[in-house]
């Protein structure tokens, strides 16, 4: 009977165990070829709802082939036609006519016309008050296919500015839709079957203005885990994927199997350096110490194995913006940093390994968050690097939504960023938020306590000029002032990739960070 | 102390067991002797090298040797442990001495706290914890120690209610002694042989929500070596650099086995019940 029992349990048990195993492997049917009638696509995604005019959310919308704006960058992000097929600018370089294109409809076949263009634009304006920053209009007019914006400043850059997926036109003739959980009525070649957080489903838009959909159906599923992506597109679970992590790219290097699309950014991975009077850093010297004994090539070549380019300047080489003629005075010299850090007075007198001054160890908090795989990476970098020269920095891991605010309080010596250089098609924008003077909060982003009346000068003048051969001159200019006074690390420049089956053709990445699912990827043959 | 060095003699597993569990003890303590390199010193140039004579364990992500750091590891992991084991147990035996021998509002106010703590899930909560004061090795043990010490807090409450009634006890209440007294003199070592019992039981399993609550990366911080935290650290690369889970993940598996088997032959040594056997 004891036997029976036995051998019956160890039955029992096996039957248990090849049950799990059959469970994990969950029906995996590998499918090599990706026929018409459906494609899957992993993906990160933080939107909690669809509306575009919630908080980044648009950028969702348009990844996942839904929406689409007035305009659209090429590879090198120029401004170029999409739903406006051209547009020209008065002689008093305030009024812009942009036309929109004759054949576009919207997914439920409404015309776009200017009228829906004008009132989308101004539902945007109403609930978002990020439009705001990026342009100020005083009118808006629709004549025909013609939309008139007339802005109060001249606004060089407004063609680049509609670029902005903020800007998504979508059918305000459609009144009766709940667009946070529906989604809009877009003009892309998908439109949503259902949406949560954690998968979309979306399907071919009928009425697409822009030729065929290649995929009848398309699901995408949100995936954070970039290893957990990785394996799923390795299993076919999924046929392409978004920013496959750089330890795991080299898994996808058979070309028989998989198709990599790599590009060059247009972010930068850079820490502010709080230089306030009383900070450790407020000291150049010591500013320039740390700087010199960080030795970001290794960081990039080897720690994130060639995925991200060395750090240099504000601006990564992907935008023409003189990356090759900016000096750094501050490239990797570990022995001159400790020269450095002794003629500023610190040295190590008690001999616990970190330099110090009137008692006390030269200590400074670096403040950054971990959603990005690279980021504690380069802080812990920096972290072993400092240490070298006797700088001791203390890690503080903080939530995301904890970092804004310790960015704008100044609760920081070193706050890391990673941020698009380009959203309106050049780093205008971008280079005044992090180190135009702070004047009474006018500049929320610079807590750092930097100032500098020549920089100021250059950004004024940069916004008022449309000669782009001039506007780059200046923004140039305003780079080598900041390598010149030691504003920040510049750890990297983050090449994107998405990966796809070969039985995929065109999953190709582009600069701007929002042209994931386009019209261009179908299967093969 | 005495049957301890008595078990040590009879019973082999017992002896062998205590052996290796110094052995982790000496290993930790002479990690600074043993390991080839500075556990944080990085080389960034030799990052990910995969294990070879100069590097036993291989390199991790920032060129640190792996051997090293695992060695290092033990020193950290088996402190924690230790502290985390000893606070559990004289919170959680204070608790529920006081709670049994008093009885009362005593042992209501003890045991409705406890009970409230129990209604949560234990990890969740310690993570809950963890989080709110930061992450550090000392927060994570305090955490754990508020989730943990229920346990500890009602075994002790139901053996003093049991010991209370002994004749010897109500003997010393009769000729007067004080409760401070009878507590320490005839309660205390009744009770305490189970207690150790259930705590060195209980090493292993507290090494592993210890190191999971670093893996989640609320105990230890970077760059302290610490295998949970190594093992998190090591995550990102397991396809490419699997050396850099599987070495302190066999650290910790051959750690928390070891005191387990310790745990449980410790139980045979000290176990009251097998005296009656003799």
């Amino acid at each position: 009977m004891k036997k029976l029992f036995k051998i019956s349990a160890a039955a029992a048990m096996i039957g248990v165990l090849a049950l799990a195993a059959s469970g994990c492997g969950g029906g995996s049917s590998k499918k090599a070829n990706v026929t018409n009638e459906m494609v899957k696509f992993g993906v990160t995604n933080f939107a909690d709802n669809l509306d575009p005019a919630d908080n980044f959310f648009s950028w969702v919308v348009m990844r996942y082939g839904l929406g689409e704006c007035l305009v659209k960058f090429d590879n090198k992000m120029n401004a170029t036609p999409w739903l406006a097929d051209k547009w020209s600018i008065s002689d008093d370089k305030l009024t812009w006519t942009f036309h929109i294109n004759d054949k576009v409809k919207f997914s439920n076949g409404d015309k776009l016309t200017a009228e829906i263009a004008k009132e989308s634009l101004e539902r945007t304006f109403k609930l978002s008050n990020r439009a705001q920053s990026v342009f100020q209009y005083s009118e808006i007019k629709a004549d025909g296919q013609n939309l008139i914006i007339k802005t109060k400043n001249p606004t060089p850059s407004l063609p680049g500015m509609l670029a902005d997926p903020l800007f998504i036109i979508i059918d305000t003739k459609v009144k009766d839709r709940d667009i946070k959980k529906e989604g809009p009525i877009c003009t892309g070649p998908y439109a949503v079957k259902t949406y949560s957080k954690a998968k979309a489903v979306m399907v071919a838009n009928p009425n697409y203005w822009d030729g065929a959909v290649p995929f009848k159906n398309a699901e995408i599923p949100t995936i954070d885990d970039p290893n957990t992506r990785a394996m799923a597109l390795q299993k076919g679970e999924i046929d392409f994927a978004i920013n496959i992590a750089a330890g795991d790219l080299q898994l996808f290097k058979d070309k028989a199997k998989y198709n990599i699309s790599e590009i060059a950014s247009l972010r930068t991975v850079l820490a502010q350096i709080n230089m306030n009077e009383g900070k450790p850093l407020h000291d150049p010297k010591v500013r320039a110490a740390l700087i010199q004994c960080l030795d970001r090539v290794t960081y990039n070549k080897v720690l994130l194995k060639d995925t991200f380019i060395p750090g240099k300047a504000p601006v990564p080489p992907s935008l023409d913006y003189g990356f090759d003629q900016l000096k750094d005075p501050n490239a990797y010299n570990p022995e001159n940093a400790k020269k450095l850090l002794a003629e500023a007075g610190w040295k190590d007198t008690n001999g616990d390994g970190y330099v110090d001054k009137n008692g006390k160890n030269l200590e400074i908090d670096f403040v950054f968050y971990s959603g990005r795989a690279e980021l504690p990476l380069y802080a812990e970098a920096t972290q072993a690097d400092a240490k070298k020269i006797g700088i001791k920095v203390n890690m503080k891991n903080v939530d995301y939504n904890v970092l804004d605010p310790m960015r704008q309080k100044g609760q920081f010596d070193l706050i890391i960023s990673n941020i698009l250089t380009a959203n309106t098609g050049d780093p205008e924008v971008y280079l005044n938020w992090y180190w135009k003077s702070n004047i009474n909060g006018s500049q929320p982003q610079n807590s750092t306590g930097y100032s500098n009346a020549k920089f100021d000068a250059l950004s004024d003048k940069l916004a008022v000029e449309f000669d782009p051969a001039k506007r780059r001159q200046y923004m140039i200019e305003m780079q080598q002032i900041l390598l010149d006074d030691g504003v920040a690390l510049f750890f990297g420049y983050p090449k994107t990739n998405m990966v796809s089956k070969a039985g995929l053709v065109n999953a190709n990445i582009y600069p701007a960070d929002y042209y994931w699912l386009t019209k261009d990827i179908a299967p093969k043959n | 102390m005495e049957t301890l060095v008595n078990g040590f003699k009879t019973n082999r597993a017992f002896a062998v067991t205590s052996l290796l569990v110094l052995l982790l003890l000496a290993i930790a303590l002479a990690a600074p002797i043993i390991s080839p390199f500075d556990p944080t010193h990085a080389e960034m140039k030799d990052a990910f090298l995969e294990p070879s004579m100069t590097h036993l364990f291989g390199t991790d992500k920032l060129g640190r040797d792996c051997f090293s750091r695992v060695l290092y590891g033990a020193r950290a992991s088996l402190t924690g442990v230790l502290v985390l084991v000893a606070s559990v147990f004289l919170v959680g035996t204070t608790m529920g001495v006081l709670s049994g021998y008093f009885g009362g509002k005593v042992d209501i106010i003890i045991m409705r706290f406890s009970d409230m703590m129990i209604s949560f899930p234990g990890m969740i909560l310690a993570i809950a914890i963890a989080g709110i004061m930061g992450g550090s090795l000392v927060n994570a043990v305090i955490a754990l120690t508020i989730v943990s010490w229920t346990k500890y807090a009602r075994l002790a409450r139901s053996m003093v209610l049991k010991v209370k009634r002994r004749d010897y006890v109500e003997a010393a209440i009769v000729n007067g002694g004080t409760s401070p007294h009878i507590l320490w003199v005839h309660i205390l070592p009744n009770i305490l042989p189970m207690m150790v019992i259930t705590a060195a039981a209980d090493i292993g399993a507290l090494m592993m929500e210890l190191a999971g609550l670093s893996f989640l990366g609320f105990g230890s911080q970077p760059p302290a070596p610490e295998w949970g935290l190594m093992l998190n650290e090591g995550r990102q690369q397991l396809q490419t650099a699997p050396w850099l889970m599987i070495f302190p993940g066999l650290a910790i598996f051959v750690t928390v086995v070891i005191f387990n088997l310790w745990g449980d032959n410790l139980r045979d040594v000290l176990d009251p019940r097998n005296d009656v056997k003799d």
